[in-house]
């Protein structure tokens, strides 16, 4: 199979490098030195000031900590542990390591030394590596239990200085050792790197393991160049992109993005100063690609949100009125619509005045190639970014088989994870991918699985028919967007035998202003998916009154026509990412809100499923009768304690076409 | 056990305001290297103590001598040239200005040029205020306080405003470090955090800290000798554990037992 010409244009050049007998990322590194040599490649602010690495500079840090750690006794198909904040020395760590034909693994730096324990045991690394006196107290607490660690290095010697310990070295000392060995043995690093294979292990990633152990997913060059490549045929990249570096290493997705592409692109790597400066570093630098997880970006947001709360009323009208235009104007393009030609003559005063100045603030303004790792973002978040003007895309993908699926091109659907990204055909076919009759995704193709470190059982269990299987339910929408459903494990099965992802369904329909609670009905005794729905008066009402519908109560507003109506185009939205058998058919509006006093909620609103399902059992029953009318009683408690009974006619809506 | 090797002593001052004698006969001595505490009930003199040190109290009687040198007459300015810095019980900081700057403001001794060289701001200021930002920013490195570099002072909490005021005294490069009750008023981690600080700079700067300090805790934690005051005299000298100890301290801290 060919790829189209798109692809092969954002492709460019790069797939040639491989050309030239590049198959590990030291042989990348020297290979970008000798093309790039004195550009700036790293650069990492301390004492206030960019400190800047270029190709050269890097090429020598690694090449004497490669020979430091050989003259330490690590050896070929072993493993350097390492752990911190990134750092330049984290990432030459790694090159070091891989250059020397050795692996690396990175952990969390919040990691326990109980966590650390297990993954250091388990990966067999023989070095640690750690950045500062906080990691390093952590392996000397458990030095006993680390048998097979035999140095432990530092690069940050701040309070450090009064440590005297066999074991522990610094970073500048293991070079210095290396350097040595260099002027005894010229010519042995380019021997050590000239050595190294594509199919070599590079890393050991550990996926989170929500159940039992983590397992170490071993991450070959092929892999890495394979992953990295897919991305960049789905997005054109530039060489030299400002790119800040903040997701740890220890995530695949970084190992990817800030390891891989910024070294192949490559990017201008940059390191923050501290976790806690980011925001302002992302500003200082320009930031032209950033990856970050689903949490950063919400947290983000909320800080405009918040910041706005704060403002005075001038500049929050400002602001609101800025993020319509960007909405209006922005989305819709998004979306591949007409924008409204008020709005299209508004938004460059919009941009200029709010727009603009707000994505300066962030840091975002040159944000290019901006992404959010993993599946778990709130579509409003994504809408959130995109009004502003910043092209934010998910990708989305497993540790074992690479990326799979990006927000491509200028038009896609922020409620997806994205188009399936094409596959050099030097590091294996296209990815293909079937969808289990369990909802479950499958594939194949790339440069494939290598395996989980010390675990092939694991590893073969996770093959059927040379498929990979992930685990996680999805849907393609008729656009060929993929839309994450759920965990396979959290789906739920209906007597159809078709499994539907309740928290999906529920998640999606509370983003809805009109909705404030909801339940899915549906399990192994039920033939379909139905919903009980809380509506929410603070928005109904206001709405309501727009419309001059009149109600009294909450339970005559929850069972008017109007409103019944607008709730059943909120589930059609929903509806349209779902399968066939997973739409939710029928639903109807409770005629009173759930109320943690009745034990219907939880103290923290959270909904107690089966006390709902056998108190409104009669509810439920004449859903899945088929009636579209039913004559309600519903035991209700009044605030001072008293107790009464309500009576209602509900309607049951019908979804069925 | 007192120190063999003295940096700053100070021999039988007496200091009266009036009728009241603050100080009597005090004698102390400060290592070379160490982290003294003076400790006491309230009104037992250690402020005042601390204030003859660096020369804003003159005794009646009695001398302070500083690496050999006395120092007893000599004005708080040039008491500070000599390298003796102090912190304040109240933060004494501008809090109009960014931390950076307050920072810059403990360098003046360092800066020689002129105002009007600062003016035109040409080769020979351009370097020395490269020089001395760089030493501004290895405290604001070593007190971590990287992320609010460019904040001004006056929006920060108490708790980092004295984290500033202490960056401003180590900004002198001073000999040894007097503190008046780092830890008043903060919360527990706050005084964790400043512990920790005063022990890195003896460790990683050799400079001896004396600390006045009514946080039992803290003080029998991290000081390597105290001394304790009431009523203005020396009632006691020796290690934490000594110190616990020693009948007279009890008898002043709790009163005398029936």
């Amino acid at each position: 199979m060919t790829v189209s010409e798109e692809v092969e244009k954002n492709w460019g050049d790069l797939p040639k490098i491989f050309e030239h007998g590049v198959e590990t990322l030291p042989q990348l590194l020297i290979y970008q030195a000798k093309r790039f040599g004195g550009h700036t490649f790293h650069r990492k602010k301390d004492f206030g000031i960019w400190q800047c690495y270029s190709f050269n500079d890097v090429l020598e840090n690694v090449e004497t900590f490669a020979m430091g750690l050989s003259v330490l006794g690590v050896n070929r198909g072993e493993t350097v542990g390492m752990i911190g904040e990134n750092d330049p020395e984290l990432f030459w760590g790694e090159y070091a390591a891989q250059a020397i034909g050795a692996k690396a693994v990175c952990l969390y730096p919040d990691f326990t030394s109980a966590q650390m324990e297990y993954l250091v045991n388990h990966a067999e690394a023989v070095v640690m590596v750690c950045e500062d006196q906080e990691q390093v107290d952590k392996v000397l607490e458990i030095e006993d239990k680390l048998p097979r660690v035999h140095h432990f290095i530092y690069w940050d010697d701040k309070g450090m200085w009064h440590y005297d310990h066999p074991k522990l070295m610094t970073f500048a000392q293991v070079q210095e050792l290396g350097r040595q060995h260099i002027r005894e043995n010229p010519g042995r690093f380019d021997q050590e790197v000239a050595a190294g294979r594509g199919s070599d292990p590079a890393v050991i990633s550990y996926t989170s393991g929500t159940t039992g152990l983590p397992k170490g997913c071993v991450m070959t060059h092929d892999n890495l160049f394979d992953t990295s490549l897919r991305v960049a045929g789905a997005i054109a990249l530039r060489p030299f992109m400002q790119a800040l570096s903040y997701i740890s290493p220890a995530w695949a997705a970084e190992q990817m993005f800030g390891i891989t592409q910024g070294l192949l692109v490559p990017f201008i790597v940059n390191f923050p100063e501290e976790p806690e400066t980011v925001q302002e570093n992302l500003r200082e630098i320009g930031t032209e690609a950033v990856t970050f997880t689903p949490r950063q970006w919400e947290s983000m947001a909320s800080l405009v949100e918040s910041k706005m709360l704060d403002a005075g009323p001038v500049r929050r009208w400002f602001f609101q009125w800025g993020m319509k235009a960007g909405r209006e104007v922005n989305l819709a393009r998004l979306d591949g619509k007409k924008i409204p030609l008020g709005w299209r003559l508004l938004y460059p005063l919009a941009d200029k005045t709010v727009l603009y100045p707000l994505r300066d603030n962030l840091g975002l303004q040159a944000a290019y190639y901006s992404q959010s790792g993993g599946s778990g973002m709130a579509p409003d978040v994504f809408r959130f970014f995109q009004a502003m003007g910043v092209k934010l895309r998910n990708v989305f993908g497993t540790t074992e088989m690479g990326l799979f699926t990006l927000h491509q091109g200028d038009t896609y659907d922020l409620e997806t994870v994205g188009k399936w990204m094409p596959v050099h055909p030097r590091f294996g076919p296209p990815l293909e991918y079937i969808i289990s009759d369990a909802g479950e995704l499958l594939v194949k193709g790339g440069s494939g699985f290598a395996g989980y470190y010390r675990n092939p059982e694991a590893s073969a269990q996770k093959i059927i028919d040379g498929y990979y299987t992930t685990g996680d339910a999805v849907y393609m929408t008729e656009k060929n967007e993929m839309v994450y459903l759920d965990r396979l494990e959290d789906m739920r099965k209906l007597s159809s035998g078709h499994s539907y992802p309740p928290q999906f369904i529920e998640n999606r329909l509370r983003f809805s202003p009109f909705i404030k609670e909801v339940m899915t009905l549906g399990d192994a005794q039920k033939p379909f998916v139905s919903a009980m729905i809380n509506i929410d008066i603070g928005t109904i009402g206001p709405w309501a009154e727009q419309r001059t519908i009149g109600y009294t109560t909450f339970t005559d507003l929850s069972q008017n026509p109007d409103v019944r109506e607008l709730i059943k185009e909120e589930i059609k939205k929903v509806n349209y990412f779902l399968p066939e058998g997973s739409k939710v058919k029928r639903f109807f509006n409770l005629p009173k809100e759930l109320d943690p006093d009745e034990d219907e909620l939880t103290r923290s609103r959270k909904i107690r499923r089966s006390f709902l399902e056998e108190k409104y059992s009669d509810f439920i029953a004449a859903i899945y009768e088929d009636k579209t009318e039913f004559n309600a009683e519903v035991p209700v408690k009044y605030q001072d304690g008293r107790t009464g009974l309500l009576k209602t006619d509900i309607h049951i809506e019908d979804l069925k076409e | 056990m007192e120190p063999a090797h003295h940096l700053m002593k100070t021999i039988g001052l007496d200091l009266r305001f009036g009728g009241v004698k603050a100080l009597t006969d005090v004698s102390t001595v400060l290592g070379m290297s160490e982290i003294l505490a003076i400790i006491g009930p309230n009104g037992a003199g250690k402020s005042c103590l601390l204030n003859c040190m660096n020369g804003f109290y003159r005794p009646q009687k009695g001398q302070v001598f500083f690496q050999d040198k006395e120092i007893t007459d000599e004005k708080p300015h040039s008491i500070a040239t000599m390298g003796i810095a102090r912190t304040f019980q109240g933060i004494q900081l501008f809090a109009g200005l960014s931390v950076i700057d307050n920072l810059l403001t403990g360098r003046h001794l360092f800066m020689k040029t002129s105002p009007l060289q600062g003016f035109i701001y040409r080769y020979w200021t351009h370097r020395e205020e490269m020089r001395e930002r760089r030493k501004v920013e290895e405290i604001i490195d070593f007190l971590e306080i990287k992320h609010i570099r460019h904040a001004l002072v006056g929006s920060l909490s108490y708790g980092l405003r004295k984290r500033i005021d202490l960056g401003r005294a180590l900004a002198m490069e001073p000999k040894v470090l007097l503190m008046d009750e780092p830890m008043a008023g903060m919360n527990l981690e706050e005084k964790e955090d400043m512990a920790r600080f005063i022990i890195d700079i003896r460790e990683a700067m050799d400079i001896p800290v004396v600390i006045v300090e009514h946080d039992m805790q803290v003080v029998m934690d991290i000081a390597d000798r105290i001394y304790v005051l009431n009523w203005g005299n020396v009632i006691a000298e020796g290690s934490p554990d000594e110190i616990k100890k020693n009948p007279d301290v009890i008898q002043a801290y709790l009163g005398e037992e029936r």
